[in-house]
């Protein structure tokens, strides 16, 4: 468990089945809405966007980040914290 | 173009799918999407995939333009129509936003299971047949009507046309799209899954000039064709609705009954490749969007057939293969292509974000 998954998230965004770049826009609005230092969970199965945009994303902006793989499926827990 | 007497053989079949498959199987371990290369340098902006669609471009330029010279393919440059290439462009450009992916992004998604990629290649060819020979022909030819320069114009026209002019351009332009791609340090190559975005740009744009050798010699005898997803796509409807290719400007070939080009099979290639490439990344699934957004992808995949047979090509077809012979009209509408994507991604990403 890293130092975010372990925590409960003040969110939880569902973009599973959804394409790019649905899952970037969607996780980028929710945490322009979101005060500073809550967390953001996103369950996402879309791999250009939990593998790619999303982290990317969150490295520009200087948000913390975390990945999750989830065990036996295709899908990922992704976990934004807003700084 | 009339009909070549010539019958299909086997290495003109197995070449197209092998050369598509390649194609796509790098597509989509490269998640190589130029809608997101345009995109993300405004929404998020980050230019790595940018970045990757001009070192897969300085390739296919030096590429081509050697292989030009050593008489082994023969490029030829599209005639610059400010109308069609600047409108049709722009309209391509918003139509890509809509329809999540671009000429190639959809393609290759199609291997991936998006099921918004099938409707978006079927709206694809709705936007190019209608333009090639329907309702939207009479546009497409009033667009086509104004041509400035004599045809097939390209920087050397404008520039003094001799091959020391030719390659004094050539080296200009990609030694400042090289200082711009090594700063996104291409060599310093990541651990990933997938490859990583200088890897995928490379092998890329060595497709692309092998393509444009392939399309000749197999397909285009006297005329490197080269990469492109419109026209193929539009000629493999058009040869299951009608049994006809319809190619305008590339020969075809008889197979049986039909009429078929070279093209057809890289392009039946490409999500061949993808699925394979996704199935062993176990990337494949079959995905469906909500009903709305599939009736948006189907109106921006319509707007993308239009605009790409207004522009001649689409982000592959102009913005690379156009590019690379250097035409004046192919920048011209790659140019637009980018401000078309721009546009719309401010009115449907950026626009609404700021108003919640």
């Amino acid at each position: 468990m890293g130092e975010l998954s372990s925590k409960t998230p003040d969110q939880t965004l569902d973009v599973l089945g959804r394409v790019c770049p649905y899952p970037l826009v969607l996780s980028k609005k929710a945490v322009e809405k979101m005060s500073s230092g809550q967390l953001l969970k996103v369950l996402c199965d879309a791999p250009a966007s939990a593998e790619d945009s999303i982290p990317k994303w969150a490295e520009k902006q200087g948000l913390k980040f975390e990945s999750v793989k989830v065990a036996g499926s295709d899908s990922w827990e992704l976990y934004i914290q807003k700084s | 173009m009339e009909t070549a007497a010539q019958g299909v053989t086997l290495g003109f079949i197995i070449s197209g799918l092998v050369v598509g498959g390649l194609i796509g199987f790098v597509l989509q371990r490269g998640r190589f999407c130029m809608n997101t290369a345009f995109r993300d340098t405004i929404f998020i902006k980050d230019f790595t995939m940018f970045r990757a669609y001009l070192l897969a471009l300085i390739i296919m330029i030096i590429g081509s333009n050697i292989l030009n010279d050593m008489d082994i393919i023969h490029l030829k440059a599209q005639s610059f129509y400010p109308l069609a290439n600047i409108i049709g462009g722009f309209i391509f450009g918003l139509g890509i936003v809509l329809a999540g992916g671009c000429g190639s992004g959809i393609v290759y998604r199609v291997g991936e299971g998006q099921m918004a990629s099938w409707v978006a290649v079927l709206g694809f060819f709705l936007g190019i047949g209608a333009t090639n020979s329907g309702v939207l022909k009479p546009v497409y030819d009033a667009l086509r009507t104004v041509q400035v320069g004599p045809s097939g114009m390209t920087l050397m026209t404008v520039a003094g046309d001799t091959p020391t002019m030719k390659w004094i351009i050539i080296a200009v332009l990609c030694a400042l799209l090289s200082i711009y791609v090594l700063m996104g340090k291409p060599f310093k190559v990541g651990k990933q899954k997938g490859f990583f975005w200088s890897v995928a740009a490379v092998l890329m744009g060595v497709l692309g000039v092998i393509t444009f050798w392939a399309s000749e010699h197999w397909g285009s005898p006297g005329f490197a064709r080269g990469l492109n997803f419109t026209t193929p796509t539009g000629e493999l409807f058009f040869t299951i609705l009608t049994g006809d290719a319809r190619s305008r400007f590339f020969p075809m070939y008889d197979l049986g009954m039909f009429k078929v080009t070279w093209a057809e099979f890289y392009i039946i290639g490409v999500p061949l490749g993808s699925y394979i490439s996704a199935r062993i990344l176990k990337e494949f699934k079959w995905k469906i969007p909500p009903a709305t957004e599939m009736l948006t992808v189907l109106g921006g995949s319509i707007l993308m057939g239009f605009g790409a047979v207004c522009a001649g090509g689409c982000n592959v077809g102009q913005a690379l293969t156009g590019f690379s012979t250097l035409s004046i009209g192919s920048i011209v509408a790659t140019i637009f292509i980018i401000l078309g994507n721009w546009t719309m991604v401010y009115f449907k990403f950026i626009k609404p974000m700021n108003e919640d």
